[in-house]
């Protein structure tokens, strides 16, 4: 009983020392987040809208994340906790990647869920960092560097479908489609109908959403990112630069 | 009715009262307690997956580094019968409950985890295998592997303690005491001394 009582000590001193070291960013709200002035404006909104849509289209959630450094804690302990935090992908079926990158350590992760293993093994996530992503970070391109990252991951999926293609990037509510128009419909008609039955509610619902907002025309088809309830076990690749 | 009667029935409807209870902390209890065990054992599956991973990895890893490293012979036996020892470990046992099985499959497996590591440290003398597409592949799958056994080791842990907390805290550990060896203290991973094994090598 001592015994494990020490143990229980241990560990719990350990995940404190963990935890204490290293609060985990909050869950993003876009699929491409940028906290390191990495990319372009121009690069991070057309990946982002791409990512979206791809989510529209396969249901896996494909995530960018730009940081500066995880402090000092162990990149691959960082992200599968963060990952976890997040829930990326849908429960049950797991099915979130999330490409992190630490600019200030110079280092990368893709952080594969359980159920895309199959589709991205190891070596594959492994082949698109060393081939797609290095060489260009290393040449200074970083837009090039996670574009042609996210291009060989969305390949790699597979499920792109061809209208999803950035292409025109004329961006704000002309390239809704059919369906997002829809969505839009129907959360205004439930909206209008909230607001007469419990008004206070649709009013607190409304300033929460503003006061959260992402600044108006930028973002992609139809409201944020938000985790799945997805889960990873430590699968994917990391690299450095 | 009498005055008698009445206290009789006063007194029965208090048992049945009292039975009721105890009975539904004895089913809450159980049910919460046999939750968190399969949840110990789910986990304990996950975490021989990871490790079956990383022995089902060996045999290519050598025959890859055998093609262009074939004097280091000590090494590749080394591992070779390091792997045969965890084949030998994890077969049907279920070491979640009970220490002694647990320290023989950690310990072998350790034994697995630094013969791979001094592999992976053979290797970096070999400049030409490195840079092949098949051993970088290799590389990044053992990594991985090594990455997953982490979490799963962690998440076990998690089950364990949760499993633990549990059991031992009252009500529940008389209740657990009822069913003898069903609902047993899980044992931990313990961290590994110099937890560092798993070939962190960088290229």
């Amino acid at each position: 009983m001592r015994k494990i009582l020490q143990v229980l000590l241990l560990l719990q001193l350990w995940w404190g020392a963990a935890f204490a070291e290293a609060p985990l960013p909050p869950a993003p709200q876009q699929w491409v987040t940028d906290g390191a002035g990495f990319l372009s404006p121009a690069t991070r909104q057309r990946l982002d809208r791409r990512l979206a849509t791809y989510q529209q289209a396969t249901g896996h959630q494909v995530l960018v994340w730009i940081g500066d450094t995880t402090a000092e804690v162990p990149l691959e302990d960082w992200t599968v906790r963060t990952f976890a935090a997040w829930k990326v992908g849908r429960k049950g079926m797991d099915d979130g990647v999330v490409l992190f990158i630490l600019a200030k350590d110079q280092k990368l992760r893709m952080e594969v869920g359980y159920g895309l293993e199959g589709q991205l093994p190891d070596a594959l996530a492994s082949r698109i960092i060393r081939e797609a992503i290095l060489p260009r970070l290393k040449g200074g391109d970083r837009d090039g560097a996670v574009t042609a990252g996210t291009d060989q991951l969305l390949r790699t999926l597979g499920g792109e479908t061809g209208a999803a293609r950035p292409g025109k990037g004329t961006g704000g509510l002309a390239s809704l489609g059919f369906g997002s128009w829809l969505l839009i419909g129907l959360l205004a008609v439930g909206f209008v109908a909230l607001f007469i039955t419990h008004p206070d509610m649709a009013i607190f619902i409304l300033f929460s959403l503003l006061s959260g907002g992402r600044g108006g025309g930028g973002g992609g088809g139809g409201g944020g990112f938000s985790g799945g309830g997805g889960r990873s076990g430590g699968g994917g690749a990391s690299g450095s630069w | 009715m009498g005055m008698g009667s009445k206290i009789a029935l006063g007194c029965g409807g208090l048992l049945v009262l009292v039975v009721l209870i105890f009975g539904m902390t004895v089913m809450g209890s159980y049910n919460t307690l046999n939750t968190l065990n399969q949840a110990v054992d789910a986990q304990w599956g996950q975490v021989e997956n990871v490790y079956q991973r990383r022995t089902d990895l060996v045999p290519n890893l050598v025959e890859t580094v055998k093609g262009a490293a074939a004097f280091e012979k000590d090494t590749f036996t080394a591992v070779t019968e390091a792997r045969a020892k965890v084949g030998q470990v994890s077969l049907g046992a279920k070491p979640g409950n009970d220490a002694a099985a647990m320290e023989k499959f950690q310990k072998a497996q350790e034994g697995l985890g630094s013969a791979l590591s001094r592999l992976m440290v053979v290797v970096e003398k070999y400049p030409d295998l490195k840079a092949t597409q098949n051993f970088r592949d290799l590389q990044a799958q053992l990594e991985g592997t090594e990455n997953r056994i982490t979490v799963e080791r962690m998440r076990f842990n998690e089950a364990a303690r949760a499993f633990n907390t549990q059991r031992n805290s009252f009500p529940t550990v008389i209740i657990a005491a009822f069913f003898g060896d069903k609902f047993k203290d899980k044992v931990y991973f313990k961290a590994q001394a110099g937890a560092e094994v798993a070939p962190k090598v960088k290229f």
